[in-house]
């Protein structure tokens, strides 16, 4: 790359190995521009038929689930029924409830799937779920202070976090996390950390939490209290099975978002960087900060297609089906440019994830690129 | 003077059973659950399956639809917004429904040019495709006091409406007497032509049939709608209550001779936006997206941005339904209906019905 200082195209990018001017990175992001938009040009039939049949099969999977759980005393039927009724709830967290929240399905015209009206089986309430994670986590990925999934407001992930001795048990109450994971994603919107500051006030939390405590009276009610009472004298085990496919389902979630900004590779940025950002820049940070998963279909859907979490982060809005389509084509862009494409098999990146909390519960060593004042 | 009531209360699923049954969906519906096995199952639309197909002509068909417990009935003479899915994408269109209230909805279709929701109705739609109904709107209806003395003028495709109107009030003891005149070009055009005849058996109905480029046939005649043809062919025309549909210049004709004439109400149903050609036209910013288009003079808000490649949410194009509703930040608009031009800040416009005059920002 030309080394030379040029006062009309300053060099706005710089890693190890890789300078980039503004109006490279501009014309990265018009590539970037240009594949979505001949993916979106290109939705039709194909995809409708795939989102509709996925919300049939999740359904009577869940349907088959819940019912063989009635029959759970003999042990079969407990297994097979809280297999299925696990597979759907993270098939209607992810694949559907995720992606139809980000709108990937408005442009079908079905009130069904509509982004305005969608709400999904988990504790935490789609109104704020859309705040929080499309606005907030999708516009300030991995911006320390901004985006609010850097460690859930309780885990340090990146150096740019001031370090104190809580930290320390990170590595141990980073499985508490992952075991209520709804739970952390449908209390965190609350920013009780906000509120201590003084930077919200506490009417306006009071109406979150009524409403976040709205919706968990009625998924309580649904899973833990009503179905186990359906069943009589079967109810203890209706009631593990139901709490079995919530655990399964809070684990695999958070496995799959974990990897999807918190691997070695994963970029932190500060607040200082994303001044001025433009969409050129955007591109890039939501590349720099995201990891895909590497496997097959089934994993695929089974993650939500977050395992294309790249794709998913540059195009939140495409339809997830189409994330393995558009991902040789944005690889392709980021090698040419010199960028970092991050992907590699779960196990991997998660152990990835794992040393990044175990290093980061000590106090950093070096200081930060960016450290905060 | 009849007065003439609906029944169609429909009994729900008891309270109770209804509510455990949501609390055990929650945060669906039963209905998403029961659709695996009756895709007509839903809690929050009218979902109808096509259960009759009667092709009128080659350019136009009469569906017959079995709708779900939702559906509560319309008055006659109302239109619905109709939802239909062409290519898994699902297109909303207005149409009057020409059943009585009481008996299986149908819907009388002529084809409106190609590839559109009409052309897909009309060419496409086979006995058990499913498609949505919005709730029915409009007051093109007969008031509760139904007067004595009824004059129908209809055009084309204006049947539909005053079908179902004509249908349900010979069903019921009205006492009074219909003259109805439907003008039609050629006798392959004319739909719903065997309810006709057997509406027109009714002594209380006078059916008047006028053909105006082709050979009228027994009982019909030929002639064109003018400003004095209801003067010389209704007794004592002007004494009727009129109910009017159909093209715009036929309507026109008609409320130019009842504005004249006519001694009583008269109402009347457009189909098509009556647009005005004016304005300026101008530049649309798209707040949302980012984008900005230019629009040109008389093309809807709606129209710009689609043109622009964004997909506005919209129903029945034509200003009736309010599917299209959208916030426009700042900008002068132009009704399109009206010809009315006025300056908006953070007000919604119906976009399928607004042009713009300038720059105009929409939250798009």
């Amino acid at each position: 790359m030309n080394a030379k200082v040029d006062h009309f195209d300053p060099i706005v990018f710089e890693r190890p190995g890789v300078t980039l001017t503004r109006s490279q990175v501009e014309t990265f992001g018009r590539e970037i521009d240009a594949l979505r938009e001949e993916i979106m040009a290109d939705l039709g039939e194909q995809d409708a038929r795939y989102i509709r049949r996925l919300v049939r099969t999740q359904k009577g999977m869940e349907l088959a689930g819940r019912g063989l759980l009635f029959l759970g005393v003999l042990p079969p039927a407990w297994l097979a029924g809280t297999a299925l009724l696990s597979v759907s709830k993270i098939l209607e967290n992810m694949e559907i409830g995720h992606n139809v929240m980000h709108a990937q399905w408005d442009w079908l015209g079905d009130p069904a799937l509509d982004s305005s009206t969608y709400d999904w089986d988990n504790t935490c309430p789609a109104e704020q779920w859309k705040h929080s994670h499309n606005y907030m986590h999708h516009t300030f990925t991995n911006v320390v202070g901004k985006d609010r999934d850097v460690g859930y407001g309780i885990l340090r992930m990146s150096d740019e976090q001031r370090w104190n001795p809580a930290y320390l048990f990170q590595p141990a109450y980073n499985w508490v996390l992952a075991s209520f994971f709804q739970w952390g994603v449908a209390f965190h919107d609350l920013e009780v950390e906000r509120l201590l500051k003084g930077e919200k006030s506490f009417a306006e939390y009071r109406e979150q939490r009524r409403k976040i405590m709205k919706k968990v009276r009625k998924q309580v009610g649904k899973d833990y209290i009503l179905f186990p009472l359906l069943a009589g004298p079967f109810a203890p085990w209706v009631l593990t099975g139901n709490l079995t496919a919530n655990l399964t389902r809070n684990l695999w979630s958070y496995l799959i978002i974990f990897c999807g900004h918190f691997t070695e590779h994963a970029e932190m940025f500060s607040e200082a960087e994303i001044e001025n950002e433009t969409r050129g820049q955007w591109y890039l940070r939501q590349l720099l900060g995201s990891s895909n998963l590497e496997g097959g279909p089934l994993f695929h859907i089974m993650s939500g297609n977050l395992s294309h979490q790249i794709e998913h982060h540059l195009f939140p809005d495409m339809p997830s089906n189409r994330y393995k389509q558009v991902a040789p084509k944005v690889r392709e862009i980021a090698e040419r440019y010199g960028l970092h494409y991050n992907s590699g098999r779960l196990s991997r990146q998660f152990g990835t994830v794992l040393k990044r909390i175990n290093r980061l519960a000590l106090p950093s060593r070096r200081k930060s690129k960016n450290a905060m004042a | 003077m009849n007065v003439i009531t609906a029944s169609n209360s429909h009994s729900g699923t008891p309270g109770l059973i209804r509510r455990l049954g949501k609390a055990l969906s929650t945060p669906f519906d039963p209905e998403d659950y029961l659709a695996l096995f009756d895709p007509l199952q839903s809690a929050r639309e009218v979902r109808a399956r096509v259960i009759g197909v009667h092709r009128e002509s080659d350019q136009a068909v009469t569906l017959t639809l079995q709708p779900n417990r939702l559906w509560k009935g319309h008055r006659a003479g109302q239109h619905v917004l109709l939802g239909v899915e062409i290519d898994g994408v699902r297109h909303q269109r207005c149409f009057s429904l020409s059943s009585a209230p009481g008996e299986a909805p149908t819907l009388s279709v002529k084809r409106q040019g190609e590839g559109g929701v009409s052309d897909h109705l009309v060419n496409r739609c086979r006995a058990g495709d499913l498609l949505t109904l919005a709730e029915p709107s409009g007051d093109f209806v007969l008031p509760e006091a139904v007067p004595e003395r009824l004059l129908m003028v209809t055009a084309g495709s204006g049947i539909t409406p005053v079908h179902s109107i004509v249908k349900s009030l010979l069903a019921s003891n009205f006492d009074g007497k219909v003259v109805w005149a439907h003008f039609e070009r050629r006798y392959q055009d004319l739909i719903l032509s065997e309810s006709l005849a057997e509406l027109r058996r009714d002594p209380r109905l006078d059916l008047r049939l006028v053909v105006t480029g082709d050979t009228p046939r027994d009982g019909d005649q030929a002639g064109r709608l003018d400003e004095h043809w209801l003067t010389d062919n209704v007794d004592a025309a002007a004494e009727h209550t009129v109910f009017t549909c159909g093209p715009t210049g036929f309507l026109d004709t008609v409320m130019a001779w009842h504005g004249e004439h006519g001694l009583v109400p008269l109402f009347h149903e457009r189909f098509k936006a009556a647009t005005v050609v004016a304005g300026e036209g101008g530049r649309l910013h798209f707040a949302r997206t980012g984008g900005q288009a230019e629009a040109a003079a008389g093309v809807s808000l709606l129209e710009a941005a689609e043109q622009a490649g964004l997909k506005p949410k919209h129903g029945c194009r034509m200003g009736i339904c309010h599917t299209c509703k959208c916030r426009v930040a700042k900008g002068r608009v132009r009704d399109l209906q009206s010809g009315e031009s006025r300056e908006l800040n953070n007000q919604e416009v119906r976009i399928c019905v607004h042009a713009a005059e300038g720059d105009v920002e929409l939250d798009l």
